[in-house]
Parts: structure tokens; sequence; C-alpha cells
């Protein structure tokens, strides 16, 4: 056991003395045997007091060192790497959480917090009495990412990784790519449109040796762990030969009897069950809706291309690091939220926008030609009864982009904007400014007060309580109603729930903190981007993407990884193979093994995670986790029950 | 003249704020040399002076000071303090010169421990920038309790020499023969991360600002509410007095043409809010009203904090501030415009807070020789492709970090610093192959 602790007690500027007095636990822990030093400091983290650290480790022979402070989650890293530089085993550091633990969960008791951290402390102290210095498990890294999503987001990725000098593995569900910027016209700022832009990647992702885009595909089995990940990938057929004949193409789209809702123009319009999102698309080549097909074999005649006996194919392909850019869903309005699909015009911003795509010189909808647009704001985002207590973050900017860009395209358009606060944050105001300089209207409520669309007669009308003009209650008649409809998290969470990556209380994908690791995931190995982990317009994506590509890069860039050696671990004389540790682990990473003629299980090492999931059920008690053991948290659990 | 010295890096990272920390981290992760140069005493920028940080309430010294120090150890990046990039000339690609020059400090950090002998010993006290002007420091000074690197300077401008600091020093290592130093810097890229300039509210005189002493600026108020903070409690300027009713004044030189800054600082509202949720914390009895236009609470977890703070008391009322007048005991009168209700009103607070707004800070683009560094029209630097290659300037081989790209909050500012040190790698990649 060891003799020569340091434990350092952090006040965190006020966050743990405040409630905790720090003093006072640095006086009862200095009375514990093995602690050689015990000190206070204003912020343990600082550099100054890290360096302080190092040299009383260094200097004086230290054999183990706690720091009590904040979560591990935080700074668990942090003084590892100060235990390190000091020449100690990071092992042979033990993080005691007191301010998520004891100052910030009892700030109402003082005292009891006080006596609570102590005890934190001593057990920390406990538990590193009994550590042993650790090294790492080396594994090769393969220089491959499979990049989810083959939007804005997982295009950008995908080219500065490959870029890098990565293999990079696109994987894209739909059969075209682009994701949603494909579907909008002149985008802010730019003026460029979705499709320039989605061409500009798609090109440049082409042109790079390194990128192999599949589409129509999704990932359906995932094992092993960062830096050797095997992905099983499933790849639908499009139906289609490559290379077709444009003529004969166009002539099979048109004799195809099927007519099914078009989702590229958010079920505005149909097409056909042979059909292309939109003229000019990538991959260039339709593809065979085979949910819809009736398989009358009506394009087949006029087509040589279309191949009906292309099958289902699985390719299995192996990466370091998976970076998800799996984007969002438009929120679907529910049934008469607002008079959506029980007053008959009534559209959602992503049908309001191809809309306006398809209106040439007269903006019709349902043949009426509409001159008052009323849109409503904030519908599924910034709910007082829903879940979505977010707001999404685009859609007023986006909304006044699109009403701009619709009464410059038509003579006498009046626009309505029902808003809730206008959120057209940094320079994204002057686009407010704009539109508020070429007339529109802007009427807004506060949330429990929203607007009411209604049918009077055979006019649609839409009422508020304004509180821009003192709490009048006013009433337009819109001839189109557009709902400004927020993002959500993608409807189909298969391949966060395969990847096991957490969600935030808004369910999109979480990352591991807001501002230190924006893009990481508690998965090892797993990073996100754009849409998939919040709201974001554009160029937030693009930053988003190209930050997860740098930080997916360079997980695997040194070709090797050095894993957590805290994983289980089997006693093989105890061992009788009984199957219950496979059973229980969430990773596959125990099998069963011959030694000496008794089959016993093993661990796969770059697998295990040490989430200690198997201990618990091992009927003979022949599994410990190093680095938790049985000894080390049975003396944790004596030191938080013992009073002092 | 002495010949200057002559240095060789891969990218040249100009501001040591958390947007180029992190630029310089994750190129220094992938192995090339980074030089960052800090025109101030310390790295951490405007965040490492923060109090806590919306919406998590993580204190940002908690998550700026080990991100400092993992920079300032890194075997990959050299910092220059005090420093700044005079000329930055492009000779072709991946071939940058840039002439850096560095105001001595007079201290040489190496031996300095920091026992603050120094400033007890100096006679001279003077403004603390750092703690924005609301108590003094000596010109003998540590620039702040959590500065990296945690070392004194010698603030020569007011220094009268009189020694007693040279005197004092244990170890010796003030040195008042040091002198400014040239460099001459090559390097394949350039990041810019050059941050921004809060807005001076002297601009609004109808303020009151430097006028009324309880008028404050919200980067004061962070500073009492920070950690590190001057009084230990919240106090008025005017008499010392714990202030019981507090207003914010949203907008301070944002959205307003009159002062030349027609767009959103995009972080005002929240950072007051933010405010105000620790003010009921460490003033529970007092009061806090926030005169806004709109609220822009639109990043992850923003709105929902902007809905806890109005749970926990905070009021918010939807007006914009024509004037403010003082009352002889030092209390101040607002007058607005209370749209909900279409009045003009007045109301009294002892205690205002003018929420001001993030402007540029553009005087990098004057170093670039030949092909000059474009501007916005708000005076940040233009973004060449900002939906594709958002931290692309004009200039090839020269990219942008964070704040220096218009306002935006810390983490949007982590992901335009992994953006702009992505970006450097592709180029630098360019000139391998």
């Amino acid at each position: 056991m060891k003799k020569k602790i340091g434990v350092y007690v952090c006040h965190c500027g006020g966050n743990i003395s405040d409630y905790v007095d720090v003093e006072k636990v640095r006086e009862e822990i200095e009375k514990d045997e093995g602690v050689f030093l015990a000190k206070t400091t204003m912020f343990a983290c600082a550099d100054s007091n890290q360096k302080d650290m190092v040299t009383d480790i260094a200097e004086k022979q230290l054999d183990g060192a706690v720091v009590a402070s904040c979560s591990p989650k935080l700074h668990l890293l942090t003084f590892s790497a100060v235990a390190e530089r000091a020449g100690l085993n990071k092992y042979n550091y033990i993080h005691a959480n007191i301010r998520e633990q004891a100052s910030w969960a009892h700030s109402d008791d003082k005292v009891g917090a006080t006596e609570k951290a102590i005890q934190i402390v001593k057990a920390a102290v406990a538990k590193v009495k009994r550590s042993n210095a650790l090294e790492p498990i080396r594994v090769e890294a393969t220089n491959a990412v499979a990049v989810v999503g083959a939007g804005v987001a997982g295009l950008r990725s995908a080219i500065e990784l490959a870029e890098s000098g990565s293999q990079v593995y696109l994987i894209e569900r739909e059969f075209f790519v682009g994701g949603r910027v494909a579907q909008w016209d002149d985008l802010f700022v730019s003026n460029e449109t979705g499709k320039e832009l989605i061409t500009r990647l798609y090109d440049k992702a082409m042109n790079h040796k390194n990128i192999t885009l599949f589409t129509g595909a999704e990932i359906v089995e995932n094992s092993g762990s960062v830096g050797n990940i095997s992905l099983k990938v499933k790849v639908s057929p499009r139906h289609m030969k490559l290379n077709c004949d444009e003529g004969n193409l166009e002539k099979a789209i048109e004799v195809c009897p099927v007519e099914v809702p078009d989702k590229f123009n958010f079920n505005i319009t149909t097409r056909k069950a042979i059909y292309h999102n939109f003229p000019g698309e990538y991959p260039q080549l339709p593809v065979i809706d085979m949910e819809h097909c009736t398989r009358c074999g009506e394009c087949e005649k006029v087509c040589k291309n279309v191949d009906f006996s292309q099958q289902e194919e699985f390719l299995n392909i192996k990466v370091g690091s998976v970076l998800l850019a799996t984007g969002y869903d438009p929120y679907e309005p529910k049934n008469d939220e607002f008079g959506y699909k029980t007053i008959d015009n009534v559209v959602t911003l992503p049908q309001f926008k191809r809309l306006v795509h398809y209106c040439d010189d007269k903006l019709v909808y349902k043949g009426k030609e509409v001159k008052n647009i009323a849109y409503i704001y904030c519908v599924g985002s910034r709910q007082v009864d829903g879940e979505n207590k977010y707001c999404s973050r685009y859609c007023c900017t986006a909304t006044i982009h699109a009403a701009i860009t619709a009464k410059k395209k038509y003579k006498e358009i009046y626009n309505f904007h029902f808003n809730r606060g206008i959120r057209t944050y940094g320079k994204q105001e002057v686009l407010y400014d704009e539109s508020s300089r070429m007339g529109d209207i802007y009427l807004q409520s506060f949330e429990d007060h929203p607007p009411v669309v209604s049918k009077v007669g055979d006019k649609t009308m839409v009422t508020i309580k304004d509180i821009l003009t003192a709490d009048k209650t006013l009433e337009v008649e819109a001839d189109l109603v557009v709902l400004v409809t927020g993002m959500v998290p993608r409807q189909d969470n298969s391949i966060g729930s395969l990847l096991k990556v957490p969600k935030g209380r808004d369910n999109f994908f979480n990352e591991i903190h807001m501002k230190l690791r924006p893009v990481e995931t508690v998965i090892d190995g797993v990073t996100i981007a754009g849409a998939s982990q919040g709201p974001k317009n554009i160029m937030e994506s693009m930053n988003s993407s190209l930050a997860a590509a740098t930080k997916s890069f360079s997980l695997i860039a040194a070709g090797e990884l050095a894993l957590s050696p805290t994983i289980a671990k089997i006693d093989a004389d105890n061992c009788e193979w009984c199957g219950k540790c496979d059973d229980a682990c969430p990773f596959s990473a125990l099998t069963k093994t011959d030694v000496n003629g008794k089959q016993v299980a093993v661990v796969n090492e770059a697998v295990c995670k040490g989430c200690g999931m198997c201990m618990p059920v091992c009927p003979s008690n022949a599994i410990e986790l190093i680095g938790y053991t049985d000894d080390q948290i049975e003396s944790m659990i004596d030191a938080l029950v013992s009073t002092h | 003249m002495s010949e200057k010295k002559i240095l060789e890096y891969d990218v040249l990272v100009v501001g040591g704020g958390i947007s180029g920390g992190e630029a310089a981290l994750n190129l220094a992760n992938l192995d090339y040399k980074v030089l960052v140069v800090e025109k101030d005493l310390s790295l951490g920028g405007k965040m490492i002076a923060l109090s806590k940080v919306f919406p998590t309430l993580d204190c940002a010294a908690c998550i700026t000071t080990p991100k400092v120090s993992e920079i300032s150890r890194h075997p990959n990046i050299t910092i220059m303090f005090s420093a700044e990039a005079k000329k930055i000339d492009k000779l072709g690609e991946h071939n940058f010169e840039a002439h850096v020059h560095q105001k001595p400090r007079y201290v040489n950090i190496d031996d300095c421990t920091a026992c603050q002998l120094c400033e007890k010993a100096c006679p001279v006290s003077v403004i603390d920038e750092y703690q924005q002007g609301l108590i003094g420091r000596k010109a003998a000074f540590i620039p702040f309790s959590i500065a990296s690197p945690r070392a004194a300077a010698i603030d020569i401008t007011n220094c009268t020499l009189c020694g007693a600091c040279e005197r004092a020093c244990p170890t010796g290592c003030i040195d008042f023969t040091q002198t400014d130093l040239d460099y001459v810097v090559k390097a394949k890229a350039v990041v810019v991360a050059t941050g921004f300039k809060l807005f001076d509210p002297l601009k609004i005189p109808r303020y009151g600002y430097g006028k009324y002493k309880n008028v404050i600026t919200s980067m004061q108020m962070e500073r009492q509410l920070a950690p590190t903070r001057p009084f230990n409690t919240i106090l008025r300027p005017g008499d010392g007095k714990m202030p019981d009713n507090i207003a914010y004044v949203l907008c301070t030189g944002s959205r307003d043409k009159s002062v030349g800054n027609p767009i959103c600082s995009q972080v005002c509202c929240m950072y007051s809010i933010k405010q105000g949720q620790l003010l009921m914390g460490s003033l529970p009895m007092a009061d806090v009203t926030i005169y806004y236009l709109h609220i822009r609470a639109f990043g992850k977890g923003f709105n929902e904090f902007y809905e806890q703070s109005k749970e926990m008391g905070v009021e918010f009322i939807k007006g914009k501030i024509g004037n403010i007048k003082e009352k002889e005991n030092g209390n101040l009168i607002l007058r607005y415009e209370d749209i909900e209700e279409g009045k003009v009103k007045e109301a009294e607070h002892d205690m205002v807070v003018l929420s001001v707004g993030v402007m540029s800070n553009s005087e990098i683009s004057d170093s670039f020789q030949g092909e000059s560094l474009v501007l916005d029209d708000y005076g940040f630097i233009h973004q060449n492709d900002i939906l594709a290659s958002p931290s692309e300037t004009n200039i090839d081989g020269v990219f942008v970090a964070g704040t220096a790209t218009g306002p935006m909050d810390i983490p949007d500012s982590i992901l335009s610093a992994g953006a702009a040190s992505a970006e450097t790698t592709s180029y630098l990649r360019r000139a391998v192959l």
C-alpha cells in the first residue's frame, strides 16, 4: 500500500469553496494514513497549480495523487497528464468529484456538503492506496473513415478527410447526394443555389481517389472499437445499369403508370416509381422505387438499362473512425396544428420553398393566385406544451430570406410574419432589416398566445394578439399560410442506436462537452457533424463538419492507438465457461476459448470498454476489472460509510 | 541596427485566445510546428476573463485554463507574448514572411515564481484593465491570478523606474535591460484569430456611461461575478452599496445604425441572461430586469436556458431604452418605450449594466503587404467561400478562426477554429504533394 500520497483540494474559484469548507476537508484528509501532503488550491486546473503539482510529485517522490475538484468528465485527463509529466503512472492518480457530487448538489447544507466531500476524498485516497501502475493497450489504427450521410456536412467532411490522406467511405442512405441543401434554391449570404453548392462539393469529392461513395446504403452491423471498426454496409440496388441513354430513360419515366407524392418536393408534386430527384441530380442516374413499383414492366420495354435482376449487396469495410453527418428532418406539424391538412392553403416552409421554385411568374397554389402570405413562426420549436423546447436556430433567417425571394420574384406579394421574436442573429440581422424596408409586416405574439388560423367562409384568416401594437387583436386574410417548421432529429435513428450514440435533451446527438469537445461523442471514434448534433445553418454545419473531420483524422493519423487498460480480466482457474458474461457484454468482447482442455472466457482487449457489466453475472466471481478491483471498490465503500 | 532573428514554422497563428489556441492545438497535434503571436501578456483572450459560460454554467476558468496550459506546454507550439505581426507578406504558395515585433516584459518568465513581492514593493498604482477598471494594480504586476504564464510584467509606461521591484525580487528575474525584439518569421500558412473588441459605450452619451458611476458595462459585471472577482461580492461602483434592482440594456452598440453597427452581436442576450441567473444566486434579494428588443436564444440549450431564467424570476421587458438619468442618490432613471403596452415609461434602478456588443478587431488586415486581407461590410475578415469553406480568406494560405469572422459564441468559435485547422492542414498537405 502506498505511503506517500498527495491530495489537492480545489476551491474551483468558489464553485466548491462557497459551500464546502475546503480547509476542513484538507485538515481531515491530512490525518489519513498514507497521505503525505494535503493542499488546497484556488484552481487545481490552472497552469501554475499544475506546475506545482508536478514539482511536488517529482521532488517529494509521491507514489499516488488525488485531486478533489470537479467531475472527472471535465478534468480527469488534465490531472492524469499532470501525473505523467511528473513521472507518476497515470493510474496512480485518482479523481474525486466534490463539485457536482457535494458542493453543487448540497448548496443548501454547507456542513453536510463538507462532510460528504471529506468522505468522497477519503474514498479516493483508499482507492489510490491500492492502485497499480498500468500500461495502455496498443492497437493499430486503420487510416480510413466511414462518413455517414452525404449532405453538405458529410460531403465536406469526406473531402477534408480525403485531402488529409484518409480513405473515406461515404455512405448515403438515399439514392442521391446533397441532403436537404439540394432541395433549396438561392442560399442566404452567397446567393449560390443549393444545387450549385452540392455540385461543387460532389465534383470535388468524386474527383478524389480516396473517396468511395455508396448510395442507397446503410450500415447494418458494427463491431470492433476505435481504430479498428468493422462495418457491414447494405447497398440497395438502383435497378438501373450505368450509362443510360438519356432519351430512352426519359421515356421510361414517362411510361411508368405509378404516381406517388414526391418527397423531394415535400409532397406538393408527384413523381413516378422510376424517378429523378431533379434534373442534374447526383449521381445522375434515376432509380426505381421498389416500394411503389408494380413490376408492370413498361419501363423495361422502352429502356434497356432498367435491370430488375440487381440484388441487394452487403459489403464489409474496416475503418478507424465513424463520422456521423446524418442531418435532420423538418418538423411535421400535427393534424390541424395551425390548420395543417385541415385548411387547404396551409403549407410548411420547405413546401413553400419548393412551390416558389416551381411557380415562374405568378405564385399559384391549388389553382389560386397567392398575394397575401402569412408566415407562422416556431411551429414545432420552442413548444410550450410539446417536447421540443429548443429553438431551431435557422428558421427565422430562412423564412425572411424565402419571403424576400418570393417578393422579388412575383409582383404584389404581401408578407405577414407572425413571429415570436425574430432571431436573425449576427450578420443575418441585415436580412431582417432589408425585409422590413421592403414593407414586410411583422406581428409578434408571446409563447402562451399563439396566432390562430381559421376558415371563415371561404377565407383563411390568421388572428393574433400583437404585442408590437400594444396587444391589439389583428387579423389578416391569407391566400397562403406558411408554417415555419423547425428542425427535428431524424425520425429513423437506426445508425445512432447501432453505434450507441447518446442523445441530448433535445434528442439530437450529444457531444461530450459543448466547448471542450463539441464534435466528439462518448463512443470512442465516433464524431458528429452538422445538424445531427443540433439545428445549424449551412456555414455552421460546415464549421462543425470540418472540426469533426479534424478530430476523426487526428484519432487515427498516428497509425496506432493507445487504449485504456482498465478492462475486464478473466481468472482462467476459476472460470467455468457458462456464457453469462458473453450475454451481458454490450460490446461482444467475450468469447469462449480452450485453455488446457478447459473451456473458459477470454477478453478481446481492443473491444472491451471496461464497463463491468460482466462482473456481477459471473457465478464463480472469475472476472475482475483492472483499475476497479473488488479490493479497491470495497475499500472505497468502507471509506464512504466510515465516520471520522 | 542588429540583424533580425529568422524563425521558421509551419503555421503562424495570430492571436492566442480560445480560437487561436484551439487551432494551434489541433495543428500541433498533427505534428505541425506552430508559432502563436499574442499581443497581450497571457493566453486565453476574452474567455479567460469571463465568469461562467452559458448555457452550461461551467466556470470559464475551468474550461480555459486547462486548454491554455495544454497550449503552453505543447512541444510543437511556441508562443510569443506582447508581440504583434506587423508585416505579413505572401512570397509564394506556402511561403509567408512575417515581421513580428515583441515588446519587452522586463521580467524573465522562466525565473519568475509569481511570488508577488514585486507587486507589494511597487509604489505605482494604476487602473487594472483586466478587472475592467474596477480596481487598481501596480506597475509591476501579475496580469491576473490565472494568467498563463503566471509571471510578473512591468508596465513600463507607468513605471517610475524606482527599482523597488528589482530589489524585492528574490530570484532576480526583473530585467530592465530588455529591449524590443524583431523577428522575421517564415511560415507555410497563417491562421488569423484576432478576435473582437467590445463596443465602447462612451459612443452613446445618452446612456451616461463614464458620467454616472453606477452605469457599468457587461464586461465589468462579468468581472464582478467571476471567481477571481475584485470585491468578492457585487457592488455598485458609485458608493459600494450592494445593488438590489439591476437593469440590463441590451443591444448597446448592436443593431444600431446610429453608431455604425447594424448587425446583432449574437452573444449579448445570452450572456445577459446568464448574468441574470448568476445575480439571482449571488444577490438572492435583488431584482434583475432585462430590457430587450428580441431575445436571441438560438443555440443548443439556449432557449431552455432563457425559459429557466424566466422561471427563476429574471424580468424581461420588451423595449428600447431612450436615455438614462442619474438621481442624487446614485440611482438611475431609465426612460424607455414599453412596446407591449405601447407607452413611454420610466423606471428606477440602482445599477445599470450596458450589454455591449461585439465589434471587429481588424487592424491585422493592415499588416498584410501586397495582396491585402479583405474585410466585410462590418470590418470583420471576409470569408471567401462562406458556405463551403468558412475559414478561407481572400488570400490562399491565410485562414480565419473565431470572432475574427464575425460575432459568435464560444461553442461556435471552437468549431470555427476546428474548421480553420482542418483547412490549414489541407493547404499544408498540398505543399508536400
